[in-house]
């Protein structure tokens, strides 16, 4: 026969001690991935990225055709006032200096790609940004690398690649 | 004469025990809510927001933003309405309170961005125009 007999309000004390260990430790839990979440900042950088691919591409071919002018020197020279593009920065965290956007477009003869070198290049921003795009970490600027396929007015195709990168880091990533 | 009882002890530890819960249940949402809507994240939020909606527009768009959370904010706090959202070159800024000085955050697009409080002040339209 058991000689321990546990009465009725002992065991109600021990109930609620585990019931608010339980609810100190749900809590915690939620407080954690709360401030987890809400204590980072929203990165919104792929998407950044994206809208300057677009723009890029709008600004360099409309219907599948490359516009007049794209490839030459003038517009290389040119190319973020021909492309409406402003990589001014706010003047925090030194971005102003460095630069916190980078793009670059190189275009390839369509049939001999991508094994042949690209047949002009042109970039604008900060091209360390590209140079840490291969590499591994977390405050690491967003790179994004697309493709497209556009006719010139002679009807030469070319597979045009666009990089665009941007850094901001510091407010994107904590 | 009234003579407490067991079961009045009882009663007590109940009454004690939901308050308590409910202390703990009040003071995490609190929290939450302190998280969640705060002012700071807030600003952030529609600083990019609007940074990358500018991202998007073409000339000639007049896009309206719906700030009912920010405008809240921003009376409680006792901010002007008309200066919660600033331009200075491509950089956005919001600013909910007195005392900050807000988040700011950039956009590449080259047009020109003209924004302002609504009719109904519960957010802002953004009249886009090609930049002279």
């Amino acid at each position: 026969m058991n000689k321990f007999k546990g009465n009725k309000k002992g065991t109600d004390k021990v109930i609620s001690v585990y019931w608010f260990a339980i609810l100190f430790i749900v809590a915690g839990g939620i407080v954690y991935m709360v401030s987890a979440f809400y204590g980072n900042p929203y990165d919104v950088r792929e998407i950044e990225a994206g809208l300057l691919s677009d723009k890029t591409a709008g600004c360099i071919s409309y219907a599948g055709y490359l516009r007049e002018g794209v490839l030459s020197q003038e517009f290389k020279d040119n190319f973020p006032e021909r492309c409406n593009l402003n990589f001014e920065v706010e003047d925090t965290y030194g971005w102003k200096e460095q630069g916190q956007y980078f793009l670059k477009l190189n275009f390839y003869d369509f049939n001999s790609y991508p094994a042949a070198n690209s047949l002009f290049e042109i970039s604008a921003g900060n091209p360390n940004l590209d140079d840490s795009c291969n590499l591994e970490g977390e405050q690491m600027p967003f790179c994004l690398e697309r493709e497209l396929y556009v006719l010139a007015e002679d009807g030469k195709p070319y597979t045009v690649k666009i990089i665009s990168a941007i850094g901001k880091t510091e407010k994107n990533i904590q | 004469m009234f003579k407490p009882n067991k079961k009045g002890n009882i009663l007590t530890e109940n009454i004690i025990f939901i308050v308590l819960n409910l202390a703990f249940l009040i003071i995490l949402l609190v929290f939450l809510f302190s998280k969640t809507g705060g002012a700071a994240v807030l600003e952030e939020k529609y600083a990019k927001q609007i940074a990358l909606i500018v991202d998007a527009a073409e000339p000639g768009m007049t896009i309206d933003l719906e700030m009912g959370d920010a405008v809240k904010i921003a009376e409680k706090e006792k901010f002007p309405l008309s200066q919660m959202v600033t331009r200075n070159g491509n950089i956005i800024n919001v600013r909910l309170r007195e005392g900050s000085r807000g988040y700011s955050y950039s956009f590449f697009n080259d047009v020109a961005v003209n924004g302002n409080l609504n009719e109904n002040k519960t957010g802002y339209y953004f009249v886009i125009t090609e930049n002279e």
